[in-house]
């Protein structure tokens, strides 16, 4: 028999007083696809879980207003993928959601448990990283909304406080001349963890040539830690888009990733898979923009 | 308080259970319920053998606590035993050789009807798509996608 407390919240105000009042070591559980494997392998031993897929209409839903797209953390992989938000500017959301698991994990995994996983293997950190997005956490009484970049701190490490929750993605689709893409490989094409998970939004200024900005995000840039490629896009912004950007874009790209081995891949090769990705993903996004690439 | 006790609605009955608080769905289907189409492979959400319906929509037994199917719906192969979908898809899988070890194909079933219904003419993509998640280890891949092909053109007739 498990020790292990579970709380199964009427609504989103009935988790956060239990949040602020449940004391320590108390994680919150969306759908489980992640926490209840690791739970069962023992690599997290939580005394209380706080299972909000008790709940859903709080916190299911996609809006938009002024330009920005607002989705609640338990939306499901298969709500983006039926969603018709995600097309055009933001078709990558749905590149990233086809390749996301496999059917009967898209139909309960989350928005949400995907970001606070915070780790390599969540298919949309990266993704939602290049489209620079940002988070909103609750708490009883009150919230707050940092940059999905901030909120990620370290493997499995979110900045989080003990008695919040991600309530929320807010995005906007690539401004003026502006494309996102998405590439994953994997040992197969679906159902996998990716060896190399990247994106990239890239926006050019009216003369279809010059960066305005490019974020790249990948789901490691060192060790297990999903996150931009800081130097690479400061290197990208006000270039023009040549072979000859991407190449130097490639190599320092390849000089910021510290990237480790495992059974997934080497280091090396994951590196040079990132420097592949960069060189596709621009000339994918300079041509749907309608650039030179 | 490791305990609790729940109700779901099995195949259409109504079960009230006691399970403990770690509990999967697959452990309360096979050990309690005696549903034993729901295999279970890998446990981690890798294999998708242990396949099933919640409130109609197909997900991995073994990656949801039985605490969260509280007051839901489950509907295992031995559900749509007699679903006229379901049989004339077992039917076709049989005449065409397309279970080898069988182990994967009450989920492989579970998804062939779960695409039938959304989709009377899949192309093979979506074929191949619909049963992605679950992993057949004789590989006798083309087999199912072709039965399952023929399973969903007959359905819509």
């Amino acid at each position: 028999m498990s020790t292990l407390e579970l709380y199964s919240p009427t609504d989103l105000s009935d988790a956060l007083r239990f949040l602020e009042h449940g004391g320590g070591n108390v994680t919150v559980m969306a759908s489980g696809t992640d926490l209840l494997p690791r739970m069962r392998r023992k690599q997290v031993s939580p005394a209380t879980v706080v299972d909000i897929s008790s709940f859903t209409e709080d916190l299911r839903y996609i809006r938009q207003s002024d330009g920005t797209i607002h989705v609640g953390a338990l939306t499901t992989i298969t709500d983006l993928l039926e969603s018709p938000m995600f097309y055009g500017k933001l078709s990558i959301i749905r590149e990233a959601g086809m390749l996301f698991g496999a059917p009967q994990v898209r139909n309960v995994a989350t928005v949400g448990g995907n970001i606070c996983s915070a780790t390599s293997s969540e298919d949309l950190i990266p993704v939602f990283m290049a489209l620079d997005a940002n988070v909103k956490l609750v708490r009883a009484g009150g919230e707050r909304t940092v940059p999905l970049k901030n909120f990620i701190v370290g493997k499995r490490e979110t900045a989080l406080e003990p008695h919040e929750m991600l309530a929320e993605v807010s995005l906007s689709p690539p401004g003026g001349h502006g494309w996102a893409a998405y590439e994953k490989l994997g040992r197969r094409n679906m159902l996998i963890v990716a060896i190399v998970n990247e994106a990239l939004s890239l926006t050019l200024e009216d003369d279809l040539r010059t960066i305005r900005s490019a974020r790249v995000a990948l789901n490691r840039v060192s060790g297990r830690i999903p996150g931009l490629a800081v130097k690479t896009n400061d290197f990208l912004s006000g270039k023009k888009v040549t072979d000859q950007t991407i190449t130097q874009a490639r190599r320092v790209l390849a000089s910021e990733l510290s990237l480790t081995s495992d059974f997934r891949g080497s280091g090396a090769y994951r590196t040079e898979v990132a420097q592949v990705y960069l060189g596709r993903l621009m000339e994918r996004c300079a041509r749907q923009i309608g650039g030179p690439s | 308080m490791a305990q609790r006790a729940i109700t779901i609605n099995v195949n259409g009955t109504e079960h009230p259970v006691q399970i403990d608080t770690l509990d999967r769905l697959i452990d309360v289907l096979r050990d309690q319920l005696n549903l034993k189409s729901v295999k279970e492979g890998c446990s981690t959400g890798d294999c998708g053998i242990c396949a099933v319906l919640v409130d109609g929509k197909l997900v991995n037994s073994c990656l949801m606590l039985a605490a969260q199917c509280d007051g839901r719906r489950v509907t295992t192969l031995e559900g749509l035993l007699e679903d006229p979908i379901m049989k004339r898809m077992q039917g076709i899988f049989i005449t065409n050789n397309a279970a080898q070890c069988g182990f994967c194909t009450p989920a492989m079933l579970m998804a062939s009807w779960d695409l039938a219904r959304h989709s009377p003419e899949p192309s093979s993509e979506e074929i191949k798509v619909a049963i992605s998640g679950i992993l057949c280890r004789c590989t006798g891949y083309y087999q199912i996608i072709d039965s399952i092909r023929e399973g969903c053109g007959r359905g819509k007739r």
